[in-house]
């Protein structure tokens, strides 16, 4: 059973769809990337998956449960998880309520939670350090952790990030793709939307290329050679 | 000048519970209900014929906060979530609460009628002295009301979890749903607070005003100024400004003349939106951004000279 398996999803905005006929999938503990071009549609297709586009056609199941017709907020409940673009953390709350928040369908397995905040604070020690600050109070680098944090605490079959280097400085980069290949070992399933070829070679293990709404290069990525980078970098322009 | 202060908060309290009940609304959907004043209304109106037609005063009054209650949550699903499922940003809720608020308040005089009727006397009977200034138990009711409505929101709001969800769901609605909020289930509680506190600001001033199917519009109206003058970003703020209206009203009416209440309030609220465009309680430290607000402008003023 996928982790994530995606069969002929269209999905848009108004009138028009942006991604046509989408087939993708993600193995149980397997790290993937999307890749693309400005406007190529892969914030589509990460808001389609949780449910965040109601137009939407196709098939989308994560872990053999079909979630194309779901609502986002059932979405949530542990199927899938999402670091959204610009990261969006509820800035006018705490550090901890923000973590406490991700995990909100499992607010009566207290076990459970404090477990997953051992795990999310362990992963990211600046976190636990800042954890009744406000989430305003933080550096971008550092609310991307929390934003990941978030995403860790409803403990999801899918792990969604949208562009998570976006606005970091190398070193936080760095340290953020180190999280995310920690998060690969212990076992996740995620699917990583990045610009930065280097960065999605580093942590994935499979990557896709999408352009103009459609998949046109998939591909191991350790296969992707001096060649593989340049077509790659002409279909990123 | 004590009397001025006690009477004008226990008014205050009433225009305060309606700008809260505009503001939780607001707070958790981005929506403003115009027809919030005729909730009141509909609070009082009832209460009355029920205690009219015989039934006990406590009776008569549940029935009327439940039926105002009842109501906001009827009014999200006629008038705001169609018209939000049509087009998320669509301002339509502006013209359909608004419609709402007519039919009511024509329901109301087709039923009752255009005159005023009795409203059931809780506690008026009695004063209670207090330095010198007298203060009816009914007017000590509003102003405790209106406190236990503050301090029990800001507490739900900052201290449970639901209440947290909330504040997300405030904030930024979409990604709240993406964490596992019930978007929509906050949006009906939300509503159905607004009417209960816009129903007890009714049975609140009932005993002063009488049963009138107008009243809506009246409050509706204050109850906007003060949310105006306190800040519509805050349920607490809204309450703020109840009381700071309701004073500078009382007081207007004492120092100026009997009908300065009249127009003194939009005064009050131009100057408080010149001043400070977030209202006098938006954030924390609002009377120091308004005496900075006031030096800035008599620096600009002088500088102009
Ligand atoms: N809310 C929206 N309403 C209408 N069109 C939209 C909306 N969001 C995105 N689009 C359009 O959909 C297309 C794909 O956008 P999308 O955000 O998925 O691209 P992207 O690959 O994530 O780009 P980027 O790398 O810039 O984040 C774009 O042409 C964009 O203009
Ligand atoms: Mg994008």
């Amino acid at each position: 059973m996928q982790a994530l398996d995606i069969a002929g999803l269209s999905a848009g905005y108004g009138r028009y769809d942006v991604i046509h006929d989408i087939s993708l999938r993600v193995e149980r503990g397997e790290a993937v990337a999307l890749l693309g071009p400005n406007g190529a549609g892969k914030t589509t297709v990460l808001r389609a998956i949780m449910g965040m586009i109601k137009q939407r056609r196709g098939q989308i199941s994560v872990l053999g449960t079909d979630v194309s017709r779901m609502p986002v907020h059932l979405i949530a409940r542990g199927h899938v998880a999402l670091v959204p673009e610009g990261r969006r953390l509820f800035l006018d709350q705490s550090v901890e309520d923000n973590l406490r928040l991700g995990g909100l369908h499992l607010r009566r397995d207290h076990e459970r939670t404090e477990r997953l905040l051992e795990s999310v604070f362990e992963l990211f020690p600046v976190v636990e350090r800042y954890r009744s600050r406000p989430a305003t109070a933080l550096s971008g680098g550092e609310q991307q952790m929390v934003a990941i944090g978030r995403m860790m605490m409803s403990d999801p079959d899918l792990m969604l990030l949208d562009e998570p280097s976006l606005g970091l400085a190398p070193l936080a980069i760095e340290d953020m793709a180190q999280a995310l290949i920690t998060l690969r070992e212990r076992g996740r399933s995620i699917l990583l939307v990045e610009q930065r070829v280097d960065l999605a070679l580093q942590v994935c293990d499979r990557i896709y290329v999408l352009s103009g709404g459609r998949i046109v290069e998939e591909g191991n990525s350790e296969n992707v050679n001096a060649d593989g980078r340049a077509l790659i970098d002409a279909y990123l322009g | 000048m004590l009397q001025v202060l006690l009477s004008g908060l226990s008014i205050g309290a009433v225009y305060g519970l309606v700008a809260m009940a505009f503001a939780v609304v607001f707070y958790v959907t981005r929506v403003i209900n115009f027809a919030t004043g005729q909730l009141l209304m509909v609070a009082i109106m009832l209460t009355a014929g029920l205690s009219k037609a015989g039934l006990p005063d406590w009776l008569s009054i549940s029935v009327g906060l439940t039926a105002s209650t009842a109501a906001g949550v009827v009014i999200y699903f006629v008038a705001v979530r169609p018209v939000l499922r049509f087009d998320r940003f669509s301002f339509a809720w502006l013209v359909s609460t608004l419609g709402v608020a007519i039919v009511l308040q024509s329901a109301a005089a087709i039923i009752y009628g255009p005159t005023s009727q009795g409203f059931p006397k809780l506690l008026n009977r009695d004063n209670l002295v207090i330095g010198g200034a007298s203060i009816t138990l009914q007017e000590l009711l509003a102003i405790i009301v209106a406190v236990v409505a503050v301090v029990g929101f800001e507490i739900f709001r900052r201290r449970t979890l639901f209440g947290k969800v909330g504040m997300a769901i405030s904030s930024d609605p979409e990604m709240a749903s993406a964490i596992g909020a019930r978007v929509t289930a906050y949006a009906v509680a939300a509503f159905a607070i607004g009417g209960l506190l816009a129903g007890a600001a009714g049975v609140l001033i009932g005993p002063i005003t009488y049963a009138n199917p107008y009243l809506g519009d009246t409050y509706g109206i204050t109850g906007f100024v003060a949310l105006m003058i306190g800040g519509i970003e805050r349920p607490a703020a809204a309450m703020g400004g109840g009381l700071v209206l309701g004073v500078l009203s009382v007081g207007a009416n004492t120092f100026i003349g009997s009908q300065a209440s009249d127009w003194f309030p939009f005064v009050v609220v131009v100057v408080v939106l010149l001043l400070a465009p977030h209202g006098l309680f938006a954030s924390g430290d609002a009377l120091k951004r308004l005496a900075s607000g006031i030096g800035r402008r008599t620096a600009t003023l002088k500088g102009a000279n």
